[in-house]
């Protein structure tokens, strides 16, 4: 039966070979069709409902994650990030929002008030990107059951901006929070039936290590602040 | 070498080649770096806070999450994993396809060293002189770093344990915390020795150290190498749990992105990843989730703004189809969550570089021996006093005691077991058969060492009440030839002068206490 999607690389084995081999190992001389797989019991996986206090239940455990939650109306946003932005010593941001009108509003008001807001698209962007000092992003998502954003890449967020500055300070939106990660991939396949991005990142605290002795420190290599403007 | 300079305290000397305590000569004896760790409590204290404290965590956060459900969950992750075994020939056929439509190259790799071979070869077709790697265990496996530096191709570990284990020529000795073993002292030495800065021994400051150096290698490398903690079949993706944030940066910012992936570990769809991910960092650190869980499908795509041009999945058998084959195959469920090693009593005792390989503590115990070969490893089955909270820790239900049993009873049935041994056993097997044999068995032990617990004046005459009767015990401390084992670490307590079954009888008959 001839694979059928043959790839051959220089050095190892034969996909044919290498399937061969499985198959033997299962008793078997041709691919089977398998029964279903195991159903995924909502009742029993579910660790958050659509009836919760989402927000409430959000924020508790992205606190708990290490992270900071600040809650806000949307007209207070900018004031928002330029008091945070200050407080941090911030002066150099990148930024990646889905609301391309929205965007330039707080890009403008952030630049009127002195801060420096770094290109990162184009030749030398990723570069210009381990230089600043904060990227702003709005998110794809945020699990309320375990406090997680989820940052995908698309036209308007690459993969750095949530990653390689050493703080991010992302705006979730009551709309954005899901109750329970299998919430999500029903989200996610609602707008495309395959995969849309090549990235989702589910992130939940601050970069950590316990490595030396078991003491937890923050920020070993990606952001170690996180601060989430939740909107009202 | 000095063992002032070094906290190896745990594991036998570091030889010239650190690599060299995961690939011993064979037939590996766990004896001598079993013996060298329990004669060593100031090695032994680190292990044992660190992995009994992770295992109340988890035992504690599973039991608030999940509740009554804990055991219901695991069963059905357990379920979930055994299918994907069960039909791994359909959903690698699976993922490989929708994999390659995302346009990942995907390469097959019989051998650890064919894996190692085509990674050299992606490597060189496009000039690659730096590589940034994150945490996998399959690399180790693999011996991926020496082959690199044998191509000329520097490689650096990025995830701070193992770039530390790097700088020390040393290996990891825990899945999930690589440097259980090693104290702040030493990595100040370490970054003093190897990097040239000044000593210090204050975490905060030594991981400020790494991040300097590591951060600006992310930008010039050439190719990030990283393992994998799933694939999924139905839409070719495959997930990396991590906490630093380095298996994210390895595998978004250069330009090529190479992982090398266990074929065990595939799940069909994405909603069976809910029912891992919820298990996988509770089961390893209490955490909900790790901080980064990253789903990758393909390379950067047309409008995405970054992320690398080339993605590559190596799939990685080296032995895989091996134990798939036999009854063994419900030990590819494994996670490698760690939990087995945190709760496993004789772990903590011995660490894991006494288990002469790259897996160690319980699930180590197991499929060491099944990869390269149990002639080569016959302790490790024994390594064990199958307690069982290895299977109650396992998120997806591996009956590791029943397994240990099963590699010990393939040595008995291949030879593999001394004449005495079975001679022995069958004795002893024959005297547990018959209530008579089973009491005079009992009996003369008893006599045996209480006899003994006597002579060193540890035991004295019994006194008259019941209780006093059931406390009167000694020490036996030093026992002869095939028993020597007993008590070469410890002493033992002897029996008391009445036994469970006769104070039983009292008991029944309204004597006993």
């Amino acid at each position: 039966m001839a694979p059928a999607n043959q790839r051959v690389s220089r050095s190892g084995t034969d996909q044919h070979v290498f399937m061969k081999q499985v198959r033997a190992a299962l008793g078997r001389g041709r691919t089977a069709e398998p029964p279903s797989s195991p159903v995924v019991d909502a009742d029993l996986v579910r660790l958050a409902r659509t009836g919760d206090d989402l927000m409430t239940l959000f924020a508790a455990n992205a606190e708990l994650s290490g992270m900071t939650v600040e809650r806000t109306p949307e007209s207070q946003i900018e004031a928002c990030m330029m008091a945070w932005l200050t407080e941090l010593g911030a002066k150099s941001i990148v930024m990646g929002f889905s609301d391309a009108e929205r965007s330039a509003a707080i890009e403008g008001r952030l630049r009127e008030a002195g801060f420096d807001i770094v290109e990162w698209r184009g030749e030398g962007g990723l570069a210009a990107m381990f230089e600043v000092d904060v990227g702003i992003t709005d998110v794809h998502a945020a699990l309320a059951e375990s406090g997680t954003l989820v940052c995908c890449a698309d036209e308007c967020h690459s993969r750095s901006l949530s990653l390689v500055p050493p703080a991010h300070l992302a705006v979730v939106r009551q709309r954005d929070i899901l109750p329970d990660m299998i919430d999500y991939w029903a989200f996610a396949g609602s707008k495309s039936p395959e995969m849309r991005t090549s990235s989702i990142s589910f992130i939940t605290g601050p970069s950590k290590t316990a490595d030396i002795e078991g003491k937890l420190i923050t920020g070993v290599h990606g952001p170690g602040r996180v601060h989430i403007l939740l909107v009202d | 070498m000095s063992t002032a300079t070094t906290a190896h305290s745990a594991t036998a000397p570091l030889t010239a080649h650190g690599h060299e305590i995961l690939f011993p000569p064979l037939p590996y004896d766990i004896n001598p770096r079993a013996d060298s760790a329990v004669s060593n409590p100031d090695g032994q204290k680190p292990i044992h806070a660190s992995t009994s404290g992770k295992d109340a965590t988890r035992k504690k956060v599973c039991g608030e999450v999940f509740g009554e459900d804990y055991d219901t969950i695991r069963g059905l992750a357990g379920e979930i994993k055994q299918h994907a075994l069960d039909h791994l020939d359909h959903y690698l056929e699976q993922f490989v396809d929708r994999a390659a439509a995302a346009g990942v190259q995907v390469h097959f790799a019989a051998t650890g060293d064919e894996a190692n071979a085509i990674c050299v070869d992606i490597a060189r077709r496009n000039d690659c002189r730096l590589c940034v790697k994150s945490k996998s265990m399959v690399t180790e496996e693999t011996q991926l770093l020496p082959a690199l530096a044998h191509a000329g191709i520097e490689t650096i570990e990025t995830d701070l344990g193992e770039f530390i284990l790097q700088l020390d020529n040393d290996v990891p000795s825990h899945i999930v915390q690589p440097m259980i073993h090693k104290n702040r002292a030493s990595v100040g030495r370490t970054f003093e020795r190897e990097l040239g800065v000044p000593y210090t021994d204050d975490p905060n400051r030594l991981v400020s150290i790494a991040h300097d150096y590591l951060r600006q290698k992310y930008l010039h490398a050439d190719m990030g190498i990283s393992g994998g903690n799933f694939l999924v079949a139905e839409t070719g993706s495959l997930v990396i749990c991590t906490n630093e944030g380095n298996g994210r940066l390895c595998t978004s910012v250069p330009p090529i992105h190479v992982a090398f992936v266990g074929i065990e570990k595939l799940v069909p769809r994405l909603e069976h990843l809910n029912v891992l991910l919820k298990l996988l960092a509770r089961s390893s650190t209490g955490q909900p989730l790790t901080v980064y869980t990253h789903i990758m499908t393909g390379p950067q795509r047309g409008v995405e703004p970054d992320g690398p041009r080339q993605m590559h999945v190596i799939l990685v058998d080296n032995g895989r189809s091996r134990i798939l084959e036999s009854e063994t195959r419900e030990l590819l469920r494994c996670i490698r969550c760690g939990a087995c090693l945190n709760a496993c009593p004789v772990y903590r005792n011995i660490g894991g570089h006494s288990y002469g390989a790259v897996y160690s503590g319980p699930i180590g115990a197991l499929i060491t021996p099944l990869f390269r070969g149990l002639a080569n490893f016959k302790d490790l089955p024994h390594a064990s006093s199958l307690c069982g909270a290895c299977y109650v820790a396992c998120p997806v239900k591996i009956n590791i005691p029943k397994y240990l049993i099963h590699l010990r009873e393939r040595m008995v049935d291949g030879g593999l077991s001394t004449l005495g041994d079975r001679l022995f056993h069958r004795v002893w097997g024959w005297s547990l058969r018959y209530p008579l044999t089973y009491r005079l068995g009992g009996w003369l032990q008893k006599i045996q060492f209480r006899r003994l617990a006597r002579r060193n004046g540890s035991l004295t005459p019994n006194k008259p009440s019941p209780r006093a009767a059931y406390e009167c015990r000694g020490w036996v401390t030093k026992l002869s030839g095939k028993f020597s084992g007993w008590t070469s670490q410890r002493d033992m307590p002897s029996p008391t002068p009445q036994s469970f079954r006769h104070w039983w009888r009292k008991r029944e008959a309204g004597h006993g206490e």
